[in-house]
């Protein structure tokens, strides 16, 4: 089971799909571009973390009816979507957190 | 390239393969695609991560696979049981309370058996062992018990208390 804290990946994958759904390789491409280059997922990585979400409800597949050949396409499931809530919230919080200390040790 | 990859997959199990192999592959196929248009480096890089990625991937699902089939082996929760049929959690205890109280009567009574010495007579000759007089009547006690138990049986059913009527209910139901 997918446990907070999320990994990098599986939090950009994620992210990848709040915005809308998309298949395996836009998702790969939109990782790369969100962390700047700094990511790069290889197709292992990418679905051994599509399979883990699909397992645990997180993401649903489906098809495109748009595309010739039926591609498989991504969304994020309302569980999903509350997960993803949850650890925005948490590293908001730890961010919050950080800053403060920081700023009370260099005043 | 692209033969290269396919044999790959074949690390995976079967399920994960079936589910998204050629998923995969048509991936792959852009990528290399896109990476070709750049330099050297990059391509090694390209192969190096696909290449890692596909066998810790398919090390993980495998691990993933063996792990399901353990948990459905060796079941961590109680099983599903109708409720009529569901001992409490304490019955485990009462139970290894009595099974240690018959243990240690086991024990006591060794050790009584032990320390008393062994002051009975020799029996005489004529006198024949109680449970060798019992053992001789002992298949007629249970045949008579037998046969009263079936002859119960036989009122019951006579009387359509068993349930065993309902059998046949059911039966023509299915």
């Amino acid at each position: 089971m997918e446990q907070l804290p999320l990994t990098e990946s599986v939090l950009l994958i994620l992210l990848s799909l709040i915005e809308q759904p998309r298949h395996g390789y836009s998702i790969l491409k939109d990782v790369e571009r969100m962390s700047d280059g700094r990511v790069v997922l290889s197709t292992g990585t990418l679905y051994g973390a599509l399979r883990r979400l699909l397992d645990d409800d997180w993401i649903e597949r489906f098809e495109e009816k748009e595309t010739p050949r039926g591609r498989q396409a991504y969304r994020l499931t309302p569980q999903g979507r509350r997960n993803l809530q949850a650890e925005v919230n948490r590293m908001k919080h730890l961010t919050r957190l950080a800053s403060l200390r920081v700023a009370a040790k260099e005043s | 390239m692209l033969n290269v990859y396919q044999k790959l997959l074949l690390l995976y199990p079967k399920e994960h393969r079936a589910m998204f192999g050629e998923e995969m592959a048509q991936v792959f196929e852009k990528l290399r695609a896109d990476i070709l248009k750049k330099k050297r480096i990059s391509r090694i890089g390209f192969w190096i991560r696909e290449t890692s990625g596909l066998l810790s991937g398919a090390l993980a699902q495998h691990l993933r696979l063996f792990g399901t089939e353990a948990a459905l082996a060796f079941p961590k929760e109680r099983f599903s049981m109708r409720n009529g049929f569901r001992f409490p959690k304490s019955t485990i205890l009462f139970m290894a309370l009595i099974l240690g109280g018959v243990l240690i009567a086991i024990k006591k009574g060794q050790d009584i058996a032990s320390s008393v010495p062994d002051v009975n007579p020799p029996l005489p000759v004529h006198i024949q062992p109680t449970h060798s007089i019992l053992l001789g009547g002992m298949p007629l006690f249970f045949a008579f018990f037998y046969a009263a138990g079936l002859i119960g049986w036989a009122i019951v059913f006579a009387l359509r208390r068993s349930g065993v009527h309902r059998l046949d209910q059911i039966a023509g139901e299915k």
